[in-house]
């Protein structure tokens, strides 16, 4: 018989634990960062076991702190001191939340901001603009900016892109160890990436649990799992923490414990998370039986170029399958890639209907998804609405207007389902 | 319409004469190559005022995207897909880097195939990784497509050729910068002027410059220079619409000089003449004037901006502003706080889609700044 939870995001024990990972690695982070360790902000794609062959180099990512501090509620008070430092409302809110946050010294963060870094490394396959956030602090801050120069992918990365990923890492580990006077050791960072490896295989156990009937997981728990993702790669603190997460989620689908039990909807979401609305949105859905069990947004991680899987590691040269991993994310690859792991999804987690978040805040992300609708919705037969949001300033975002049209998509629905 | 209808005029012209022609986005492509291919290019840039809506792009992209993107998918998808040989586009921003597979959905849904290029143009700081080899290999590439796209070749003395009608396009677009910083011609018909070379070929739009150049010099449009601290730099992706322009010559102001990514920003530099594509596009993008848009360049801007101040001895600055535009947003309050340490003074101007037809607001707003420069 199955067991009723209650709806919306789960405090499970992977909750509680990644909540003290977290909070662990961002006490660290300033820990270190005191006893004088080398510290970078980063860009999320920019490949973190790269730091662990260093003894004493720490990382930042400021992206994921603002994620934090949107789902913490400080996200528009943040980014209305960037605005009010002249920085535009139609800025990537992620980044209003960092500047706001790093020129008001930390304060009202739930981190207590981020330790001030020695290098700034971004990357503009995810995003571009990165680079010109980064530059922010570049010049304010007179602090050397790496910019990893990643070539967008409308197919599969080429051999030569390839090989020019790879001689900038080297050339980032050569700047790294004239900055901070501390030795790289690649054996170091091939423990990181074998770590990376096992935690990504046990996300993709985790993740595989949606195909259950109901499905074992909802696309909100793995908005809220993937943080650590972004703070602890290359740990084993890491992989052992998904593990776990992974056999959690089991053992509650052969209880029978579903996160919506009565589900009669199955969805799938496109888009960053809107993190200033995780409780309420997965709440007010999973009253209406529906599920987000699926999300591009997660399940891109560990996965390359339109595949779901994840990419397998030879064992052999690290930097090659980090320099490939570049491409691990949605946004560094066009519609027609991302088509295809989204078609993948859909069919495999045997999804109704598919709600693509036009996010004001990522152009990268949103800025096909017109077309991308129509080409899902058309070659696989299932509704899709298109709702507007930002993914963290809730100034921008009606719940009203949201939930008229995942109203209206779950209606949909149900008429084709009638109509046989 | 009428500029619409003209510049389809233009592009039809070209293609009546038998050539092919090549849409390129954004700012600052390969022009020397392609035109030695015997390919015409036009940039598909600043046609933003001269479409009457963006029905057939508001099918494909959201009412947050730039104007600069929308008018340019309403062109493709409406008249420019059909007249247009090819396509060609270089990564940008985060919204230009998808339109690619956009405009290919677009002109997939109306049968219409129009054979697309691009290229990844290194984008890095001066002092990483040497990008040489990739944007050589990238240049060689494009040439390799070319040749076997439209069944053209390369030849080092057409290149060479070509790259000498562009550095003189470029010096005298510099000619007639400095005619329009002196207030001889007005700066929103000096704009008109430079956009118009867009759709062009170059020889043509050589003999316009020189024909302009001329008929400046010898008509020093009967107006008192104004006295120093009525002189302004205009900044942005564009210049600012022509009703606009007016306003600000109108309240007093000379447009000493402007930092336009379609204007100063794209004529300012001219690399040395070679016969190796691949060297001079090196040279090109490395020592490019700096453009929010050229993520490597951002370093050399301010210093870049204020050197531009001072030469043109001007004492205003004027961000227009293109909403949405993102890469220059992000710069723009370091730089007016720079301008400002300065003793410059600064005013945002920001420019919608819908803005063209709504300008009375500004005009309050530039006035105002007017009274505010005279102290």
């Amino acid at each position: 018989m199955q067991q009723q939870e209650n709806p919306g995001v789960r405090k499970s024990d992977s909750g509680k634990r990644m909540s003290r990972m977290l909070t662990s690695s961002y006490m660290n982070l300033h820990q270190k960062a005191k006893e004088d360790a080398f510290v970078v902000w980063i860009a999320i794609i920019v490949p973190a076991e790269i730091f662990l062959g260093f003894e004493n180099v720490i990382y930042a990512v400021p992206e994921s702190h603002a994620a934090l501090s949107a789902g913490k509620g400080v996200g528009s008070l943040q980014s209305a001191k960037a605005e009010g430092m002249g920085y535009s409302m139609d800025l990537c809110s992620y980044a209003r939340i960092d500047i706001g946050t790093a020129f008001d010294g930390g304060k009202d963060s739930p981190t207590f901001g981020l330790p001030r870094p020695h290098l700034l490394i971004s990357n503009n396959n995810n995003c571009s603009l990165l680079v010109k956030w980064f530059d922010v602090y570049h010049r304010e801050w007179e602090i050397p900016h790496f910019i990893m120069d990643v070539p967008f992918c409308y197919k599969p990365q080429k051999e030569k892109d390839l090989g020019y990923i790879m001689a900038q890492f080297r050339d980032l580990i050569k700047l790294i160890e004239k900055m901070s006077g501390q030795k790289f050791d690649i054996d170091r960072m091939r423990d990181g990436v074998a770590h990376t490896v096992e935690a990504v295989k046990q996300w993709k156990r985790f993740i595989g649990f949606a195909v259950h009937r109901p499905s074992g997981i909802t696309a909100f728990d793995t908005f809220v799992q993937m943080a650590p993702f972004l703070t602890s790669r290359g740990t084993p603190e890491l992989a052992e923490h998904y593990r776990l997460l992974a056999d959690e989620t089991a053992e509650k689908v052969t209880s029978g414990i579903f996160p919506v039990p009565n589900e009669k909807y199955r969805l799938i979401w496109d888009n960053i998370a809107p993190w200033h609305q995780l409780r309420k949105m997965s709440q007010r859905l999973a009253e209406l039986k529906a599920n987000i069990i699926s999300a591009s947004y997660t399940y891109c991680m560990g996965s390359l170029e339109g595949n779901f899987d994840p990419y397998e590691y030879d064992g052999a040269d690290p930097l090659r399958y980090l320099a490939r991993l570049q491409n691990f994310s949605v946004c560094p690859m066009g519609m027609e890639l991302r088509s295809r792991a989204m078609r993948e999804s859909i069919r495999r987690n045997a999804i109704d209907g598919a709600i693509f978040a036009s996010n004001r805040s990522c152009k990268v992300y949103s800025v096909l998804q017109m077309d991308q609708q129509k080409r899902i919705s058309e070659e696989l037969g299932i509704p899709a609405v298109m709702i507007d949001f930002d993914h963290a300033d809730d100034r921008k975002y009606s719940e009203a207007g949201t939930f008229l049209r995942i109203e209206a998509l779950l209606e949909n629905i149900e008429r084709r389902r009638m109509e046989g | 319409m009428n500029h619409v209808n003209s510049i389809i005029n233009k592009i039809n012209r070209i293609k009546d004469s038998g050539e092919k022609v090549i849409g390129c986005f954004p700012l600052y492509p390969p022009l020397e190559l392609f035109h030695s291919m015997d390919i015409i290019p036009v940039v598909l840039w600043g046609i933003d005022d001269v479409l009457a809506g963006v029905s057939e792009s508001d099918k494909h992209l959201q009412n947050y995207v730039c104007s600069v993107a929308r008018y340019l998918t309403e062109f493709v998808l409406t008249d420019g897909g059909r007249l247009l040989d090819g396509l060609f586009m270089y990564n940008a921003c985060d919204t230009l880097r998808n339109l690619p597979e956009i405009l290919e959905c677009g002109l997939g849904e109306k049968d219409i195939n129009v054979p697309l290029f691009n290229i990844h143009i290194p984008a890095m700081y001066t002092g990483q990784t040497d990008s040489s080899k990739y944007l050589q290999d990238e240049i060689t590439g494009l040439v390799n497509k070319l040749e076997q796209e439209y069944g053209v070749s390369y030849s080092e003395k057409r290149f060479r050729e070509s790259a000498d009608l562009y550095r003189e396009m470029r010096r005298l677009s510099l000619e007639l910068d400095a005619l329009a910083s002196s207030g001889m011609i007005g700066f929103g018909d000096f704009s008109r002027i430079i956009h118009e070379g867009y759709v062009v070929p170059v020889d043509v739009q050589v003999e316009s410059l020189k024909s302009w150049i001329k008929n400046c010099g010898s008509s020093p449009a009967g107006k008192k220079i104004p006295e120093d601290e009525h002189r302004v730099v205009v900044s942005g992706i564009l210049p600012p619409p022509p009703s606009v322009c007016d306003i600000i010559e109108k309240s007093g102001f000379t447009v000493a000089g402007n930092d336009i990514a379609s204007l100063y920003r794209s004529y300012r530099n001219h690399p040395e003449i070679t016969g190796d594509a691949g060297k001079f596009y090196i040279d090109f993008y490395q020592n490019h004037f700096p453009c929010t848009t050229l993520l490597s360049t951002s370093d050399r801007r301010a210093k870049a901006i204020m050197n531009l101040i001072r030469e043109r001895n001007a004492r205003g600055f004027i961000f227009i502003g293109e909403k949405f535009c993102e890469y220059e947003y992000f710069e723009i309050p370091f730089i007016d706080k720079m301008l400002r340490n300065e003793g410059i003074n600064t005013l945002l101007l920001e420019f919608s889609i819908d803005d063209n037809e709504n300008i009375g607001g500004f005009g309050t707003r530039i006035e105002s700044f007017a009274e505010v420069m005279s102290g």
